[in-house]
Formats: C-alpha cells, structure tokens, sequence
C-alpha cells in the first residue's frame, strides 16, 4: 500500500474567470479506494475544481500530480498551460469522467461508444474491447440495449452507459460531475444503486453532487466548499451528523 | 432519334469534362472550405483575419471576374516570374497556364469561400459536450476531429453542401469564356454550326439535369448515414 503512488492529488489550485477568483487555493489526496464528494451550493466552484482534475479547465496556479507523476506546466501569453500535451492525453486516459449531461457521442451506438476510447486512445483490440464492454453494459444493467443510439435511451440509461464508457478505461480515478443532476427524480435510483457498486469494488472516485444520501452512505471523505475555498472537509459522519461551520448548516438544513 | 450532326462524340467529351472540373474543383473546395473555418475559429487573430479576407474578397467578386483575373492575370504573373529568372538567373522555362487546372483553381477557390462558412455554422452546431468527452477520454485533437467533430458537423453541414454543390457545378459553364471545351462550349459552337440551338442546347440541359439529379439522390443517401443516432424525431 505505502508504496503504490497516490491516484491522485491536486494542490493550491487556483482558478480565475476574467477578475472573479473562482478556486481559491484547493487541495485534495485521494488514495486508492477512496470516494471522496464535494458539495456545495452552485456557484461554490466544486465542477470547476473536479474539471481543473483532468484539465478540461486550466488552473491558474497549484500542482496536479496524477499516480505519482506531477503534470508539467508553461507560462504561455495565452495564460498558464501544460508543458507537454502528450503527457496531459495520458493523464486524462486514467481519469474517467461522467458528466451531468451524459455526453454519450451521438452518432455512435451504446457499445461503440464503450469501445470507442478503449480501441482509439489505449490501442486495445476490437474483439477485446468488445467483449469487455459487453460485460460492462450488462453489469449496468443495458446488455439488451448494447445497439441503441443514446437518442433512443432514457436518461438514466444514458448515464449508465456513460458509467461503461468510462469504466472500460480501467481509470484510475472516475470523476462525477454532478452524474444525477439532469434526471427525472425516478431515474436517480438506478445510477445511484451503479455507484455503489462502484464504491463498494474500491474504486477510486471523486464526485460533485447534491444527492446527501450518497455522500454520507457512500463517501469516506465530504468536502464542503464555499466561494471557492474549502469551509469544511472530513469523513461524512463528522461534516454532514456535525457541521460546525453556521454555512454548512444552513445548506444542509431542509429547505422546506 | 435526334441528329447531332457529328457532334455526338464531342458532346460527350464536353459532358466528361464539366464532370471532371465539377468533381475536382469540389474536392479543392472543400479542403480550402475546412482550412477556411478552422481559420475562422482560430484563437490566432492573424488567421482570422486571413480567413474573413478570403471569404469577404471571393464572395464579393462576380465569378466571371474572379476567372478571367485568375486565368489572364495568373498567365501574365507567371511570365514576369519567370522572365525575372531568366534575367537573373539563366534559367529558361515557359510555363503556360493550362485551362483545365486554372478552371478548377478558380472554381475551388470560389466555392472554398462559400463552403468555409457552411463548415464553420455546422462546426459551431456541433455540441461542446460532444467535444469535451472526447479530449476527457485522452483523445487527441486530430483524433476528435476524425471521430466526433467532423461526422457529427457532416450532419450540419451536408444541406449547405449540397445546396453549393449544385450553384458549383452550373458555374462550370463558365470556363468557356477562358476557352476550355466543356459541354456549354461544344453545345454553343454546335448551334451556330447548324443553327439548331434547341437540339443542342436542350441536350446540355438535360445532361446537367442527369448530374443534378443524380447528385441529389447520393446527397441525400449521405445525409441518411449522417443522421443515424439522431432518430427521426429530430
């Protein structure tokens, strides 16, 4: 264990849009097995900090060390970037991410877009990747809907499919980014039940949500943010049972 | 049947070089098309630039124009060049401007403009979701590009594409004013011949009819295969 790399850790990470300073100095470790949640109220930066993890946004400053290997940067007039593309395309292979609006690809079926990165990105055989993604629809519960167009899916089913696509990279770490928040209330259940699962085979994940059941039956570790700084963080019992921050209780409090 | 005065043969010639030029000049204007809107949507401000110049200068030229610049003006820029080197350097060569290469080079070069900003909307219409799931699964740009910006802005794009496709090939008519022998030419020199300009001229109709026709049916095939996922309700 102590000599296996850390997934993934993110340090003083800053983040500005124009003069707003949306990330104010983040960190986060995740270990190996580790489900970590930030919550937070809109605004409060928690998708910006998750999409600064795998470089879909370019922090303004902080480390980002992915398996033990920190991701190299370049000051450029274009504002601060990765030193080396390649190493970023690598990186991101590791990470997989499920987003809010699913982003399955469009014109491609179910399956294809489980194989598409596998074959594509990591060079594996098509025959191989089929198989695998076979199981991992069926393991979500889509095996008969491995041909459908995502079009012809519910949402719920999009996500799930989304879950495949992005477990056939064997990641490293999944990142969520806000996975249950463009579903009808009754498709929530079924990602949520996928994952479990997921955090119960030891997965490493980091997810922004705002279902509170999840972070304090699933998670390890809560983490709280406001306005881009972290105002309270720790295991779930302690931060969402006994919030000392006044903030944090207002947010949890029922809103009805 | 109709009697063509012997002209049958070259008719038919006629007809495989508006095809040719048509073809090639599509091709050439496609590749200027895409090379148009990634310049368009460059973070580069010199490129943008260059990019609405061309589109703003071509679009703004009438063809006829356009092709008599390029062929006459092109012929004469290459005889100073190559009068310069001859003058300077001992290096003797003719170089004269082929009428078939300068139509599709003036062709290409018109349509590129029209088809860089068919490209462009269809590029924009494209999700950015679609895109970032692309480069979040460790997919490089030329990879996204050949995997999901381009067949889903082909999806866009193919309508305005066809629509210019059509405008292309009835603009091949013109290369006879730089003197290439398309099917108009032949068809034209046919009805002063033999004072029969019906017969003639009918025939070039329907043969551009025939290719219309035919390119309307495979445009629509393509759009059919472009459109799967979207389901029929969209």
């Amino acid at each position: 264990m102590a000599d296996t790399p850390i997934p993934l850790e993110v340090r003083n990470i800053t983040k500005r849009f124009g003069d707003t300073e949306v990330l104010k100095g983040l960190s986060l470790q995740a270990h190996k097995g580790d489900v970590i949640t930030l919550i937070g109220a809109s605004g409060s930066g928690k998708s910006t900090f998750l999409r600064c993890m795998n470089l879909l946004e370019q922090p303004n400053a902080g480390e980002l060390i992915v398996h033990g290997d920190p991701i190299r940067f370049k000051e450029t007039k274009h504002g601060r970037e990765p030193a080396d593309w390649n190493q970023v395309v690598k990186m991101r292979a590791k990470l997989s991410m499920v987003f809010q609006s699913f982003n399955l690809w469009a014109h491609m079926t179910l399956l294809e877009n489980v194989i598409e990165a596998p074959v594509h990105v990591l060079g594996k055989s098509r025959q191989e990747a089929i198989a695998h993604a076979r199981e991992l629809l069926e393991r979500v519960g889509l095996g008969e809907r491995a041909d459908y167009y995502p079009a012809q899916l519910s949402g719920g089913q999009q996500q799930r499919g989304a879950i495949a696509r992005a477990l056939a990279m064997d990641p490293e770490v999944m990142l969520f980014d806000e996975p249950t928040s463009a579903l009808d209330p009754e498709l929530v259940g079924d990602v949520l039940k996928v994952m479990r699962g997921l955090a119960d085979e030891g997965r490493t994940m980091i997810v922004v949500t705002h279902e509170m059941a999840f972070a304090r039956d699933v998670s390890n570790q809560v983490i709280y943010l406001h306005q881009g700084q972290v105002e309270e963080a720790g295991p779930p019992e302690q931060v969402l049972g006994n919030p000392r921050s006044e903030r944090l209780k207002q947010f949890l409090a029922p809103k009805h | 049947m109709i009697d063509l005065h012997g002209y049958g043969p070259r008719l038919f010639e006629g007809a495989l070089i508006t095809v040719e030029l048509a073809v090639l000049s599509l091709i050439l204007a496609i590749v200027l098309g895409l090379a148009t809107a990634s310049a368009k949507m460059s973070r580069h401000w010199g490129l943008r630039r260059l990019g609405t110049l061309y589109t703003t200068l071509i679009r703004g030229v009438p063809d006829l124009v356009l092709m008599m610049l390029l062929f006459f003006g092109g012929q004469i820029g290459i005889n100073m060049i190559t009068d310069w080197l001859y003058a300077q350097f001992d290096i003797d060569i003719f170089i004269n401007v082929n009428e078939f290469v300068a139509g599709v080079i003036t062709i290409g070069l018109i349509f590129g403009a029209y088809m860089g900003e068919t490209f462009r909307g269809a590029f924009m219409a494209v999700d950015d979701g679609q895109i970032e799931a692309g480069r979040a699964y460790g997919m490089r740009p030329w990879l996204v590009f050949r995997r999901i910006r381009f067949p889903q802005m082909m999806r866009h794009a193919l309508p305005g594409l066809s629509n210019n496709w059509m405008v292309l090939l009835k603009t091949t008519a013109l290369v006879s004013v730089i003197g290439l022998s398309d099917m108009v030419r032949v068809a034209s020199e046919a009805s002063k011949a033999t004072r029969e300009p019906f017969t003639f001229m009918l025939i070039v109709a329907a043969v551009y009819l025939l290719i219309a026709s035919v390119s309307e049916w495979g445009f629509a095939r393509l759009q059919k295969r472009y459109d799967i996922g979207y389901g029929e309700e969209n």
